[in-house]
């Protein structure tokens, strides 16, 4: 009954323990990729944190919610959520996510090492992506007592009111839904952003599609800035760019201690976010991840402020790419034999539209 | 519509004044005409910037005759493209347009279909051993034409041995008629051969392009150009052999000190032969020489272009760099096999890509296909737009000079002012006049009036701009030589009706097929004509008409090339690709845009070159 478990000692067998996200994080770091190092609080030291009292408490304030009533939904889920962040964890969970950090923060020689929290849910490929919960990510988590309140919040996330009233439609008992949480060295970026291992416009599985901007990979993943884009063929590593003007990147604020939207100084807007050789390595990095798994990936990544170049590339993220993925399972030249394919280029015209 | 959008109507078309007459140099079926002009008007017709960007010469329009019956009977009458038809032509003001002709009507189509099934499947798989044939015979039609008897000069009386034992019958008034039209008509065999397989090697690459792009909807052009062209064809032959005798030379100091001088090429061939170890290097020079050295300067559609053979300074002036190269321990060969594999490579690679069984079938399949019948379109082009092409005007420049020794024309070269059926009346006047016996006049005042007239004409034409197109754009192509030579899409008319407005000062941007790959900026040196290639320096834009193996050793010094005419397959796209230099090809107009000095960005990717300064 581990409480915690560092990246790269749990793969997608302990899939159950530590959710999707730190799954695929282990996964990478066994397929050779740079990670930036972390641990999963895992299932059992959710289910041990949710026992007794509370649990009993969190199943009354459930059954007594009113489907039609949305206020009554949004009362539950506050109340619920609030009971858990006043609730401790117990002792011996404290101490050994305590510990962890400790030794994380110490690898770096950083003392109060600014980390992410992220959940990562055992249940994330069902369908309806809030099943389990928001998928709640805490950046710049500094200390300690921060640390534990986030994954705290990362746990009763699973409390939303979509979460609640998502599982009460679908008939899927509370209980059964359980969440790790991740806490991870931050990347701090001076770049980030999502790749494709094929380009999800048209399914071409010989390209890489990259989309950066400048700072955290927030930006990108929440569609809040038009990202540079570089597509990348995999066999010629020939580079088609598209840079961007980019308005927003998301920062750390060192006064606010905060993560910050901030404006995007001109000198900078137009500049293409990532060198040719850090795309050329991403790109790199997608082939390898895409061959590890067996299947197109969609990958979080992010090229760190201070590293030097190969050593600034880390991928925070990978799951498997879903839309293309299905349809290309199906020739797409529809089992035609070469004769049939020349009759039917032979039959064809190249429309012109006057 | 066509009016709205800036394209006249046949009959509309206005020229300079300076151009008037133009029409009398062409065949009359060559013009626009009342008579026709219902159909005409149908169509859309444009200005063929691939193989007659400059005003034509009236006897070089052979050539193009040729190919208008040529292309066209191959895709309707005999391996029938079920809804292509062919390639008609008109002239207009020296400059020759174009237009796909309209598909047939639909029982035609199906009745097409069935001849094709049944007679290009059979190309398809025996392709190899008629390559053999085609070879064989082609070259047997060569040395027929290099075999015509052309008389220096015509005798005063006739010798004894066409008298005794027998009166021969017919004499050097007919033997000079007879060998102008056995010529023609070798040549317009030549060219029926020259489509034998052709538009089914392009449909082939048609098929295969279709094919990467539906698994790789991204592929780009360069990339498929890549993976079909052939390390071992024969259009390299030429500077293959360059390099073996290269390293010949180089391993007998006094031939190589020799190339390596600034000797005229004339003066070097003379002290060759006072030597055993030149007259030993001569006999492999002419070994070389024919066939391989009869390569047109050009793209051999043009007589003032000139051959390797003709000109002799070009393939001396790349010996002696080559030497150079040699004593200095560089590699001086294509490596062919290495070429070869990084090809085969490649296809791998992506072949590793497609996800199903079925799909990697199909793609081997028709990689398969277009690697074996895609040969053809690199192997003809060696064997008759440069071997062939240099025979007949090797042989059309003897019956120059003979008109200009009898006194008919001024010039050897005042023959292509007209056209091969005018030719015939010179040849018929000059036989008849020395037939009528002494003291009579011939026409030449007539004909030389003409020349000078004519000459008048096409100095005005070359200056004037012509219009890009003419008539109502069509709903659709299906031609496979429309679409890949010529690119006919939407938006090549467009750009078209864009460009129409624009003159050569004032254009920013030309497009063109993206060849190589690859992104840089630079200064353009313009080469229009391969003497001009000496000028070249290291690291310049080489900006010309086409390439071919007789500019090949340039690409050493060059860091992008564009191209006025020329596809994904060109000679200059296959040796950018190789050196990993980027290329735009085709453009159709960089020579007359671009001046030397100007500063270009060059993109291999998308075929864009953009003019980011002029000199």
């Amino acid at each position: 009954m581990p409480y915690t478990l560092w990246f790269d000692k749990a793969g997608k067998e302990a899939l159950a323990l530590v959710g999707g996200k730190n799954a695929s994080l282990g996964e990478l770091i066994r397929a050779g990729i740079p990670v930036p190092p972390g641990f999963s609080v895992t299932t059992d030291a959710y289910l041990e944190f949710i026992t007794g009292s509370l649990k009993d408490r969190i199943e009354e304030i459930l059954s007594k919610i009113d489907q039609q009533d949305v206020v009554s939904l949004d009362e539950a889920s506050a109340t619920i959520r609030q009971l858990m962040a006043k609730t401790p964890f117990p002792t011996k969970m404290e101490e050994e996510i305590g510990s962890n950090y400790q030794a994380l923060s110490q690898v770096f020689d950083t003392p109060d090492l600014p980390v992410a929290v992220r959940s990562s849910a055992t249940a994330e490929d069902l369908p309806g992506a809030s099943f389990a919960g928001q998928q709640d990510t805490f950046l710049w988590v500094q200390g300690i007592d921060e640390v534990l309140e986030n994954i705290k919040h990362c746990m009763s996330s699973l409390f939303t009111p979509r979460a609640i009233s998502y599982r009460i439609k679908m008939g899927f008992p509370h209980e059964k839904v359980l969440i790790s949480v991740g806490v991870q060295k931050i990347a701090d970026a001076r770049a980030a952003g999502v790749m494709f291992t094929l380009n999800p416009l048209n399914g071409d599985p010989s390209k890489v599609v990259i989309e950066g901007n400048w700072g955290l990979g927030e930006t990108v993943v929440a569609g809040l800035c038009n990202p540079d884009k570089f597509v990348v063929d995999k066999v010629t590593t020939v580079v088609e760019r598209e840079i961007s003007l980019k308005g927003v990147e998301c920062v750390f604020d060192p006064r606010s201690r905060k993560v910050v939207h901030a404006d995007i100084p001109p000198d900078r807007r137009e500049i293409q976010c990532i060198e040719d050789q850090e795309i050329l390595e991403l790109a790199r990095y997608a082939k390898k991840i895409e061959e590890y798994y067996g299947c197109p990936q969609d990958i979080e990544w992010a090229i760190d402020k201070q590293k030097p170049f190969p050593f600034n590339i880390f991928m925070v993220q990978s799951r498997p790419e879903t839309v293309w993925s299905q349809k290309r399972k199906e020739p797409v030249l529809g089992k035609k034999s070469v004769y049939e394919l020349l009759m039917e280029k032979a039959l064809s015209t190249v429309k012109i539209e006057p | 519509m066509a009016e709205k959008k800036g394209f006249p109507m046949p009959l509309e078309v206005e020229y300079p004044k300076e151009l008037q007459g133009w029409e009398e140099m062409y065949p009359p079926t060559y013009l626009f005409s009342k008579e026709r002009q219902e159909w005409e008007e149908k169509h859309f017709w444009f200005h063929d910037k691939i193989h007659a960007p400059e005003a034509m010469y009236p006897l070089d329009l052979i050539f193009q005759e040729a190919w208008q019956i040529s292309l066209s009977q191959y895709t309707t009458r005999v391996f029938c493209i079920p809804p292509a038809q062919g390639i008609a032509q008109r002239m207009v003001g020296c400059y020759m347009y174009i237009t796909p002709v309209a598909p047939p009507p639909p029982e035609i189509i199906g009745e097409k279909a069935g001849l094709f099934q049944k007679r290009v499947f059979y190309v398809f798989d025996h392709y190899d051993e008629l390559w053999g044939m085609w070879l064989k015979k082609f070259r047997a039609l060569g040395e027929e034409m290099e075999a015509i008897k052309v008389p220096e000069d015509f005798p005063k009386f006739e010798s004894d041995d066409t008298v005794f034992p027998e009166p021969r019958g017919y004499y050097t008034s007919f033997e000079v008629m007879e060998a102008w039209d056995k010529l023609v008509n070798l040549m317009i065999k030549g060219w029926q051969f020259h489509f034998q397989y052709l538009n089914l090697a392009y449909l082939a690459y048609l098929l295969f392009t279709d094919t990467c792009r539906k698994l790789f909807p991204g592929a780009s052009e360069s990339t498929i150009g890549k993976l079909v062209a052939g390390a071992y064809v024969q259009m390299f032959r030429p500077e293959e052999e360059l390099c073996r005798l290269a390293r010949l030379a180089a391993a007998v100091p006094e031939i190589a000190k020799l190339l390596k001088s600034d000797l005229p090429a004339e003066k070097k061939l003379e002290t060759l032969r006072k030597t055993a170890e030149g007259n030993d290097w001569l006999v492999e020079f002419e070994k070389s020489k024919d066939p391989w050295f009869y390569v047109s300067c050009g793209s051999g559609w043009f007589h003032y272009e000139g051959s390797w053979t003709t000109k002799l300074e070009i393939p001396f002036g790349y010996l002696k760099s080559y030497v150079e190269r040699v004593e200095r321990g560089e590699k001086i060969e294509r490596d062919l096999p290495a070429i070869d594999k990084e090809r085969a490579q490649l296809a791998e690679e992506y072949r590793k890509l497609i996800k199903t069984d079925e799909d990697r079938k199909a793609f081997d399949d028709t990689y398969k296909a277009v690697r074996t019948i895609y040969k053809y379109a690199e192997d003809h082009l060696f064997w008759v737009e440069h071997w062939f092409h240099t025979i007949w005007f090797d042989k059309v420049r003897e019956f120059g000079r003979l008109l200009v020794k009898r006194g008919i024309l001024k010039d050897v070269n005042d023959i292509y002012l007209f056209n091969r059926f005018e030719v015939p009346n010179l040849m018929e006047d000059m036989a008849t006049t020395w037939a009528l016996g002494e003291g009579v006049p011939s026409g030449a005042k007539y004909w030389q009036a003409k020349a000078e007239k004519r000459k008048k004409i096409l100095e005005a034409a070359k200056k004037w701009n012509p219009i890009p197109a003419i008539g109502t754009p069509p709903e659709e192509i299906a031609e496979p030589f429309t679409i890949m030579l010529w690119g006919i899409t939407t938006d090549k008319v467009n750009e078209w009706l864009k460009g129409s407005a624009v003159a050569p000062a004032d254009v920013t941007e030309l497009k063109g097929f993206a060849s190589s790959a690859g992104i840089i900026e630079g200064k353009v040196r313009v080469v229009k004509l391969l003497e001009e290639i000496t000028k070249v320096e290291q690291g310049d834009i080489l900006v010309c008409p086409t390439t071919n193996p007789a500019w090949a050793p340039i690409f050493t010094k060059i860091k992008a090339s564009i191209t006025d005419i020329g596809g994904l397959t060109s000679h200059a796209a296959i040796v950018c690709r190789e050196y990993g230099i980027p290329s735009v090809t085709g453009t159709g107009i960089a020579t007359t845009v671009l001046k030397t000095g100007d500063t270009v960005k060059v993109d291999g990717n998308t075929g864009i070159v953009k003019i980011l300064k002029r000199a």
